[in-house]
C-alpha cells in the first residue's frame, strides 16, 4: 500500500469538526434526558399501576427494544410526515432516539425499582408521601447511587449513536467528518482525527460523570 | 370516650384468613400499652393498620372522639397525622442525613417551613442524643443511632400516638440500652405509645396497660405487675411461663 499521510489538508478543518463535536454531546444530552425521563415514568407505572397502563409500558419496551433504531428514525422522519407531522432532520433523530433510549432505561430503572428496600417504602407511605413524592425523594436517589454505572454506560452509548444522525444529514461530528472527507479525499486523516475526538469526548464525559455521581450521589466509582 | 378508641378491628391479607379479628382496645392520654405473644399473633398488623399501611376489614379508630377514615388515599392523610410509627428495620432514607431523615415529611407532606422544621429536627436529634450526628448518613451510624434518628423522625410528625413496632429487636444487645433510655424519656414527657416488644422487663416497667394478643385477638389486657404474675387466661399462663423462664 503506497499511502502517504497529508495532515495538513485536514487540520484546517478541525475547528469545524469540533464544532459538530458539541452537537454530537448536544444530541446525547437530550436524547438521554428524555430518555431518562420517559424510563422513570414507566418503571413507576410498572411498580404502581394499574394492569392495562403496565401492558402498555411493555408494548412499548418491547417494540423499541427488537427494532432497530435506524428503523425508527425513518418511520418517524418518512412516515410521519403522511400523518400531517414534519419533522426537522435533527429533531426526528432526536426524538427517535430518545424513545429508544427510554426503552432500555425503563428497563435498567425498572430495576431500582425492585432492588429498592421495601422498607423505605413503608415509611414514606406511612409519613403520607404521595406515589410522585415517593418517587422523586425515594427512588430516584436510590436509583441515581446503586444504578449509576449502568446509566452512565447508557450516556456513552447515547454519544456513538448520534453518528446515526449522519444519515439524515445532520451535521453532527460523523455528519461533518463525512463533508470534510468528500472535500478532501484524505479519508485515513479524517476519520483517525474524528476517532480521536470521539474517544476524547468519551473519557471526558466518563471522567465528568464519576465526578458527578461522587459529589451528587456519593457513588464510590472509578474514575478511570 | 378514651383517647384512643379502636373497636372490632378486623383485618386480614386478600381474601385469607383474618390476621386481627375484633380486636377492641381503649387508651387514655399519655398512656403506654404494651402489645405482647407470641410471633403471629398480630400486634405489628395492629400498629401497620393504625398508620394505614394496611385496609381494615371491618372495624372503627377514633383518635380525641374523631373517627379515623381508612377508606381513601386522601382520607389516609387524616390516619397520618394522627399516628406515627417506628419500624424494628429502622427504614431511613439511605440517601438522605439524619437531619433531612427527621426534616422532610413535615416539610413535603405538612408543607411547612423548611427553616423552622430543620430548627425543631435539630432539637429532636439532640433530644435521643444525636446532636452532633446530623450531617451523618444511615449508613454512618450505629443500629442504635439510626432507630433513635426513627424515632426523631416519627416525632417531628408531631404524632397524637407514637407507634413503636418491636424497636429494639434488630439491635445488638449493647445497643438496646440507648434506644430504651430515649423510650423512657417520652413515657416521662406523656407521650401515649403503643409499644409492641419482647422486652417484657422493659414493658413491665415504662407500660401502664398490657394486651395480650393470641391468633389476632385480643385475649387479656390488664396492669403488666397483673399481667405477668397473676395471668388469668391459660394462653397467657402459657406464654409467661415459656418467656419468664429465660
Amino acid at each position: 500500500m503506497n499511502y502517504s499521510l497529508i495532515y495538513s489538508q485536514v487540520t484546517g478543518h478541525i475547528p469545524y469538526l469540533l464544532g459538530g463535536a458539541v452537537l454530537t454531546l448536544q444530541l446525547a444530552m437530550i436524547s438521554f434526558l428524555a430518555g431518562w425521563a420517559i424510563g422513570l415514568l414507566n418503571a413507576s407505572i410498572l411498580h404502581f399501576g394499574p394492569r392495562a397502563a403496565r401492558l402498555a409500558v411493555q408494548a412499548y419496551v418491547t417494540f423499541f427494544i427488537n427494532t432497530p433504531l435506524l428503523v425508527q428514525i425513518f418511520f418517524i422522519f418518512f412516515v410521519l410526515p403522511d400523518a400531517g407531522i414534519l419533522l426537522s432532520p435533527y429533531a426526528a433523530v432526536a426524538i427517535g432516539m430518545s424513545l429508544n433510549a427510554g426503552a432500555y432505561l425503563t428497563e435498567i430503572q425498572r430495576a431500582g425499582f425492585q432492588s429498592l428496600r421495601r422498607e423505605e417504602l413503608d415509611a414514606a407511605s406511612a409519613m403520607g408521601f404521595s406515589v410522585p413524592q415517593m418517587v422523586w425523594y425515594v427512588i430516584v436517589p436510590h436509583i441515581a447511587k446503586a444504578l449509576y454505572p449502568p446509566l452512565s454506560n447508557q450516556f456513552i452509548i447515547q454519544v456513538m449513536t448520534t453518528s446515526i444522525a449522519a444519515i439524515f444529514a445532520v451535521e453532527e461530528l460523523t455528519g461533518r467528518a463525512y463533508n470534510v472527507n468528500s472535500l478532501t479525499f484524505r479519508s485515513l486523516e479524517v476519520f483517525s482525527i474524528v476517532a480521536v475526538i470521539y474517544v476524547a469526548l468519551t473519557l471526558v464525559c466518563s471522567v465528568a460523570l464519576a465526578l458527578i455521581g461522587r459529589w451528587l450521589f456519593r457513588v464510590r466509582a472509578r474514575i478511570l | 370516650m378514651a383517647f384512643l378508641s379502636i373497636q372490632g378491628l378486623t383485618v386480614s391479607y386478600g381474601g385469607k384468613a383474618d390476621v386481627l379479628r375484633d380486636v377492641s382496645l381503649d387508651v387514655e392520654r399519655g398512656e403506654v400499652i404494651g402489645l405482647i405473644g407470641p410471633s403471629g399473633s398480630g400486634k405489628s398488623t395492629i400498629l401497620r393498620t393504625l398508620v394505614g399501611l394496611l385496609k381494615p376489614r371491618a372495624g372503627t379508630v377514633a383518635v380525641d372522639g374523631a373517627k379515623v377514615d381508612y377508606g381513601s388515599r386522601g382520607s389516609l392523610r387524616a390516619a397520618r397525622d394522627r399516628f406515627a410509627i417506628v419500624f424494628q428495620q429502622y427504614n431511613l432514607f439511605q440517601n438522605m442525613t439524619a437531619l433531612r431523615n427527621v426534616a422532610i415529611a413535615p416539610t413535603l407532606v405538612k408543607k411547612r417551613n423548611r427553616a423552622e422544621v430543620e430548627r425543631e429536627a435539630r432539637d429532636l436529634l439532640a433530644r435521643v442524643g444525636l446532636a452532633e450526628k446530623v450531617d451523618a448518613y444511615p449508613d454512618e451510624l450505629s443500629g442504635g443511632q439510626q432507630q433513635r434518628v426513627a424515632i426523631a423522625r416519627a416525632l417531628a410528625l408531631k404524632p397524637d400516638i407514637l407507634l413503636l413496632d418491636e424497636v429494639t429487636a434488630a439491635l445488638d444487645p449493647e445497643l438496646v440500652g440507648e434506644v430504651l433510655d430515649t423510650i423512657r424519656s417520652l413515657q416521662r414527657d406523656g407521650m401515649t405509645m403503643l409499644i409492641v416488644s419482647h422486652e417484657m422487663a422493659f414493658i413491665r416497667e415504662v407500660a401502664s396497660r398490657v394486651a395480650f394478643l393470641d391468633q389476632g385477638a385480643v385475649v387479656e389486657t390488664g396492669p403488666p405487675a397483673e399481667m405477668f404474675d397473676r395471668p388469668q387466661s391459660p394462653r397467657l399462663k402459657e406464654f409467661t411461663s415459656r418467656i419468664l423462664r429465660h
